[in-house]
C-alpha cells in the first residue's frame, strides 16, 4: 500500500527528531515523522503508585532485551562490554533518561588537532552555541551560570538542589582543590511553559509522572503538532527506500498490525539513536547500495562509542536523605576532563556525583554485602545506610574505533522479522587507563568528603545511554558517511540527526549536543533549500 | 498473621508455619521505633503480586531450613523454640552462607515498601504528588571553584 509523498519524513521520535522537526516546521513543508512505539502516559509511571521502587524493574527497565515491551526491538549484546539502555517510544531514551545536560567543551571538537587522536568534527563549539542555547529554552533547562570549565552562557531557570550530599561533596573537592558545578539540567525547577517545577519524587529514571523532566514528548511533542508536524506511532520502520539515481524515496514501514506500508518522501531524516540507525540503515540493501544505504565508505555501523562508565559508592553519614531530588543529576566535577601530557592516557572524564539508592535498594544490596545483618541490629544497621549513599560516576571519553561496531545479526530478529542489531564493542587499552585512573580519583573524592565503605564497582557493563559515532560526520567521502550538516555523502536526500553522526564522544551525557546538532542541521537546510540536493 | 490467612498461599502447610518466624528472625520488630517485624506483613501476598517467579525458590529455602531444624533440633522450623530457631539459622547460615537469599530480597522488598514502615522512616509513598524538598546547597563553596579562574580550552 503506498502512502502520499510528504516532504520530509523523520523516522523516530526521540531528542534529535523533536528538535529538528520543531525547526523545520517554520519551513510550512509538510512534514511526518513515523515512530515504532507509544506515547506514553505519565499517571502510569511508576513513581504514582506505592510499590514503585519493583515496578520500575521490568516495564520501564532501561534494557530493551529486560523490558521486552512489544514496541522494542532486540539486541545482541554477547560480544558487547557495554549493553545498551534506550527506551523506544515517543521521546525516545528521553522518557527514562537522567536529564543530566552538560554540553561538550569547545576542545572536544578539535581532538585531533589538540591531542593527535581520532578526528576533528567538522563543526565548532561556536557554531553550536546559538543551537544549545535554543535548545536550552525549548526543552526548560535548569543550571549555574559560570562554570569556570566552559564558555559562559545563561541558563533560562535556576539550578536544581543538590542537597546536603551536594555540598559534602563540594567541600571534599573543595578540600582538593578540584573543579566541581552543580549540574545543568534538563530538568525545570521553577514553573515553565505552563509545567510545574520538579517535585523532587526522585526516580528521574522510570519516568516523570509530574512532567518536570524536560523529556521531548512533553518539552517538545505538542508544540509541534501545534506547529503542523504529523506523528504516527506504532510505525515500525523496515528500510528506506531509493531509486536507480541514487535518491532516497521513503521508508516501508510495518503499522500495529502489522501491515506493510510504503511512505514516500522528498527527504527522509533518520533519527532512531547510534544503533537503530545503522541498523535501518544496514537493513536498507539494493543494487546501488548492496552493503546497505549510504554505505560507500563502509563505514555504517563502524565506530560505535558508548562512554565506558565506572562508578564508586561511599556513604556519608549525615542524614543527607541522599535519596531525594532528581537521581542522575546533583553535580559534576571536570577537573580530568581536559588531556594532560603527564597521564597515561589522552583526553579525559567526567566525574559526575549523582543522588543515593532508595530504601529497597539500600536494605537489600546491604542484607546481600553482608553490611545490614539479620536480627536485631538490622534496623541500627539500615538507619546508617538509608540516605547517605552516593555514587560518583565516571564518564570517560570514548574514542573511535572501526572494531566496534553495530551489525545486523543473522538470526535474532523483533517481532516483524526485522533482523536485530548485533553490538561487536570492547574498551580501548587508553580507555582501560583512563577508567583506572577515574576509579581512583572516585574513591579520593569520596573519601575527601567524608564517606565511609567506599567501594569502587569498576567497569560497569549496563550503563550504554549514550549511542555515538556509526555514521559519522566528516568532509571526506571514504572516511565518513555524512557530511558537516548531516546529509548523507552517497544519498543526497538523506540525513542523519541523531547520535550517529557524533565524531568523538566528549565525556559528557550527549543528549544537548545531539539536539543543539539537530537544530544546526535543520537551520543549514533552511539555509541551502534551494541547492539542498546539489 | 497475614502470612497464614492469604487464600493464594503458595506454600504448603510446614513452609507456612517456618515463613512468619524466619521473616522475623531476619526483620524482628523494634519496640523503641514501632517498627514492625517483616513476619507481620503480607509477605505472601506481595510475592503473589510483584514476584510470582521467586516462588519456587522461595519454597526451596523454606524446605532447606525445615531439614536442617529437623536434623538439628528435632522438628520443623516452626515448631521450635526462639532459642532452637536462632540456633538452627546460626549453623544453617554458616553451613551456607548463600542461604535465604531468595527469602531475604523478597522481604526487603516487601518491607520497605510497606506504608507503617515507609510512613516511620519519613518517606512519601508514592513519591508523586507530593513530593520531596531538598536543600538547595550552599553555593558560597563554590568560591574557591570560582576564584580558580577559566579551566577549559580555547580550541
Ligand atoms: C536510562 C537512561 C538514562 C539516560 N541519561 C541521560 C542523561 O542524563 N543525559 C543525557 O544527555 N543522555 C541520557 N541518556 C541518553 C539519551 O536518552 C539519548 O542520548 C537520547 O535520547 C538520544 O536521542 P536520539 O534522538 O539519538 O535517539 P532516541 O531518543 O533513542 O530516539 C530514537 C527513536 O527512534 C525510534 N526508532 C528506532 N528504530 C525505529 C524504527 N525502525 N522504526 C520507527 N522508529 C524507530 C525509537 O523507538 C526511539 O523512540 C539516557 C538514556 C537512558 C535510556
Amino acid at each position: 500500500m503506498a502512502d502520499d509523498v510528504v516532504d520530509v519524513l523523520i523516522i523516530g521520535a526521540g531528542a534529535s527528531a523533536a528538535a529538528f522537526a520543531w525547526s523545520m516546521a517554520d519551513t510550512r513543508m509538510r512534514i511526518l515523522c513515523l515512530e515504532q512505539g507509544d506515547w506514553m502516559n505519565p499517571a502510569d509511571y511508576p513513581s504514582t503508585s506505592k510499590h514503585w521502587q519493583v515496578r520500575r524493574q521490568i516495564a520501564y527497565n532501561q534494557s530493551p532485551n529486560i523490558r521486552q515491551r512489544d514496541t522494542d526491538y532486540p539486541i545482541n549484546e554477547d560480544e558487547s562490554a557495554v549493553s545498551v539502555a534506550n527506551f523506544n517510544g515517543v521521546g525516545g531514551g528521553t522518557i527514562l533518561y537522567s536529564a543530566h545536560f552538560p554540553r561538550f567543551k569547545p576542545s572536544d571538537f578539535r581532538v585531533k588537532s589538540l591531542d593527535g587522536v581520532a578526528d576533528d568534527w567538522p563543526l565548532t563549539y561556536q557554531d553550536l552555541d546559538p543551537y544549545f542555547a535554543q535548545n536550552d529554552k525549548n526543552m526548560g533547562v535548569s543550571g549555574l551560570s559560570g562554570d569556570p570549565m566552559i564558555p559562559y552562557h545563561d541558563m533560562p531557570l535556576h539550578h536544581i538542589p543538590i542537597g546536603k550530599m551536594g555540598d559534602a561533596m563540594g567541600r571534599g573537592f573543595n578540600k582538593l582543590g578540584w573543579h566541581w558545578w552543580p549540574s545543568d539540567a534538563a530538568i525545570i525547577s521553577e514553573d515553565y511553559e505552563g509545567r510545574e517545577k520538579c517535585a523532587n519524587l526522585g526516580p528521574c529514571n522510570s519516568g516523570c509522572a509530574k512532567g518536570a523532566k524536560s523529556s521531548v514528548d512533553i518539552a517538545y511533542w505538542p508544540l509541534n503538532q501545534r506547529l503542523g508536524v504529523e506523528l504516527k506511532t506504532r510505525c515500525r520502520v523496515r528500510e528506506i527506500t531509493v531509486d536507480e539515481n541514487d535518491m532516497a524515496t521513503g521508508a516501508i514501514y510495518f503499522d500495529e498490525n502489522g501491515i506493510e506500508h510504503h511512505q514516500r518522501a522528498e527527504i527522509v531524516v533518520m533519527a532512531c539513536n547510534g544503533v537503530g540507525t545503522p541498523r535501518l540503515l544496514l537493513n536498507s540493501t539494493s543494487k546501488n547500495f548492496p552493503d546497505g544505504l549510504a554505505n560507500r565508505s563502509g563505514l555504517v555501523g563502524k565506530n560505535l562509542m558508548f562512554h565506558p562508565w565506572g562508578m564508586v559508592e561511599g556513604y556519608i553519614e549525615e542524614g543527607m536523605m541522599s535519596h531525594l531530588g532528581p537521581q542522575g543529576t546533583c553535580l559534576l566535577s571536570q577537573e580530568f576532563y581536559e588531556t594532560d601530557t603527564a597521564r597515561d592516557f589522552v583526553r579525559g572524564y567526567t566525574l559526575q556525583v549523582t543522588r543515593g539508592q532508595p530504601p529497597v535498594s539500600v536494605a537489600t544490596n546491604g542484607m546481600l554485602r553482608g553490611d545490614i545483618p539479620w536480627g536485631n541490629d538490622h534496623h541500627a544497621a539500615f538507619k546508617r545506610y538509608h540516605g547517605n549513599s552516593v555514587l560518583v560516576g565516571i564518564c570517560c571519553e570514548d574514542l573511535p574505533e572501526e572494531v566496534n561496531q553495530v551489525t545486523l545479526d543473522p538470526e535474532l530478529k523483533d517481532s516483524n522479522g526485522i533482523p536485530a542489531p548485533k553490538l561487536t564493542y570492547r574498551l580501548s587499552e587508553n580507555s582501560e587507563r583512563m577508567m583506572a585512573h577515574g576509579l581512583a580519583r572516585a574513591e579520593e573524592a569520596l573519601e575527601a568528603a567524608g564517606a565511609f565503605q567506599i567501594t569502587p564497582f569498576g567497569q560497569v557493563r549496563h550503563t550504554g545511554w549514550h549511542l555515538m559515532g556509526t555514521a559519522r560526520m566528516g568532509g571526506d567521502p571514504s572516511r565518513s558517511v555524512v557530511n558537516g550538516w548531516g546529509r548523507s555523502h552517497d544519498v543526497k536526500n538523506l540525513f542523519v540527526i541523531d547520535g550517529s553522526i557524533f565524531v568523538t564522544s566528549g565525556a559528557v551525557n550527549p543528549t544537548t549536543t545531539i539536539q543543539a546538532l539537530a537544530l544546526y542541521i535543520a537551520d543549514q537546510m533552511k539555509n541551502n533549500l534551494a541547492t539542498l540536493f546539489d | 498473621m497475614a502470612n497464614v490467612i492469604t487464600s493464594d498461599n503458595f506454600l504448603n502447610d510446614e513452609q507456612t508455619k517456618s515463613l512468619t518466624p524466619l521473616l522475623n528472625c531476619i526483620v524482628p520488630p523494634d519496640a523503641d521505633s514501632g517498627m514492625p517485624g517483616a513476619g507481620e506483613l503480607d509477605f505472601i501476598g506481595y510475592v503473589n503480586e510483584f514476584a510470582p517467579e521467586a516462588a519456587a525458590g522461595i519454597r526451596s529455602e523454606l524446605d532447606e531450613l525445615n531439614t536442617a531444624a529437623t536434623e538439628e533440633a528435632g522438628s520443623s522450623f516452626g515448631e521450635l523454640s526462639g532459642a532452637d530457631q536462632a540456633t538452627v539459622l546460626e549453623i544453617l547460615r554458616h553451613r551456607n552462607v548463600r542461604f535465604g537469599r531468595a527469602i531475604v530480597v523478597q522481604a526487603m522488598a516487601c518491607y520497605y515498601q510497606d506504608d507503617q514502615v515507609v510512613a516511620l522512616l519519613g518517606e512519601q509513598s508514592p513519591p508523586f504528588p507530593e513530593g520531596n524538598t531538598v536543600h538547595p546547597g550552599d553555593l558560597t563553596l563554590l568560591d574557591p571553584v570560582k576564584a580558580a579562574g577559566r579551566r577549559y580550552r580555547e580550541a
